[in-house]
């Protein structure tokens, strides 16, 4: 995870003084693919999150689709939305949650296409992402002198909601398929505060406890090649 | 290759290490020891054991002070052996739940209301700190009688 954190302030440094050194020359010349590159809906599926359980800590699994569009040229409205399942289970404790969640966003493409077939961006976006869920622990243990105390606490519902900023890229690998990766930062804007236990895991946040997490995405993709612009000039 | 061979270990380090789960942390009451006259801490030969457990927590150690666990139940009683002299103290209490993190599980704190206690070789306790916490610190002194030449 620390590389993932580096490398991504390092991505993020890299962008700041890209445009620093935008400003100083003051001459931003127009871009000249004010066009529509990609007809039609995108859709994708995040290959890694039925292998989050692999760098995270105790059981995580899940699945996630997306779907955007070039709605304005090289603005890009996304809507993601998955479900996130964790499982601790150890000697002195097991914890389940999940849950499912959205995220609303867009966005924004700063390669320049080389010719009307290149479809290839790499993009800033933002999100807000929001999760309904539920955890319970089915049973905890306290090892003591005295003896073996166990306990269970039942089945409880939270709200949770955060913000999302990332870097990332999806080329054109075949006609109409993607793949791309994103690196993004997630900030915890609020969850619903519970008495005992606390709210440990959100699905696609990860841990409640902390104020920022960072997280890596690749996804596959089809591009629906439907004109929905060619549709609606048709019927006007 | 180089780089798959790095990428395949240290995939496998991190496979490795996560699944470490610790235990939950345990609060103890701390009772040290002090000479009842001089006010001065001692170091007598201990023995303890839970009144309600068969098994001793200290066995004729030399020591200064002496961890005791407290159960989940409001009072707990112990047997303490001072010098061979025994004596017999119980502490009431409040319990609370505490959540340590998901990984490890959940303890219990304590809040002491007062303790009781024989007076073959102690002469008085006092609650220093009266929350018992996983942040081991003396909670109480124990004031004990100096040997009488008869005993030696």
């Amino acid at each position: 995870m620390r590389i993932l954190r580096f490398t991504f302030i390092l991505c993020l440094l890299a962008t700041i003084s890209y445009g620093q050194a935008e400003q100083e020359k003051k001459l931003k010349p127009k871009r000249t693919d004010n066009y529509i590159h990609m007809r039609g809906f995108r859709a994708g599926f995040d290959v890694t999150r039925p292998f989050q359980d692999l760098w995270t800590k105790g059981n995580r699994y899940g699945t996630e689709v997306s779907v955007d569009m070039e709605l304005w040229p090289n603005w890009f409205p996304v809507f993601e939305t998955g479900y996130d399942a964790m499982r601790i289970k150890t000697n002195y404790i097991d914890y389940k949650s999940n849950g499912n969640y959205s995220r609303v966003g867009f966005d924004y493409n700063f390669l320049q296409a080389e010719n009307k077939e290149d479809k290839d961006i790499f993009f800033v976006g933002f999100r807000y992402s929001f999760a309904l869920s539920r955890q319970q622990v089915d049973y905890y243990l306290i090892d003591s002198y005295w003896g073996l105390e166990n306990g269970r606490f039942g089945n409880q519902n939270y709200f949770a909601h955060w913000g999302e900023f990332m870097i990332g890229i999806k080329g054109e690998i075949l006609h109409n398929f993607y793949m791309g990766w994103t690196i993004r930062g997630k900030v915890n804007f609020n969850h619903k505060e519970l008495e005992l236990p606390p709210v440990y895991f959100i699905p696609g946040y990860g841990k409640a406890e902390k104020g920022f997490n960072l997280d890596f995405t690749y996804s596959v993709y089809y591009n629906l090649p439907w004109d929905f612009r060619k549709s609606v000039k048709a019927k006007e | 290759m180089k780089r798959l061979f790095y990428l395949i270990l240290l995939l496998t380090i991190v496979t490795a290490c996560k699944e470490v789960f610790e235990a939950p942390p345990q609060a103890l009451l701390q009772a040290s020891f002090y000479h009842s006259t001089t006010k001065r801490t001692m170091s007598p030969i201990v023995t303890v054991m839970g009144i309600g457990s068969d098994s001793l927590l200290y066995n004729e150690e030399i020591a200064s002070s002496v961890l005791l666990p407290l159960a989940k139940t409001d009072t707990s009683h112990f047997m303490i052996w001072i010098d061979s002299k025994s004596d017999s103290i119980s502490f009431i209490y409040t319990t609370t739940q505490k959540y340590a993190s998901m990984e490890s599980g959940f303890y219990y704190e304590y809040k002491l209301r007062s303790v009781g206690f024989s007076q073959n070789r102690i002469d008085s306790v006092e609650i220093k700190d009266s929350l018992v916490t996983t942040k081991w610190n003396e909670n109480i002194k124990i004031y004990i009688h100096p040997l009488s030449v008869s005993n030696n």
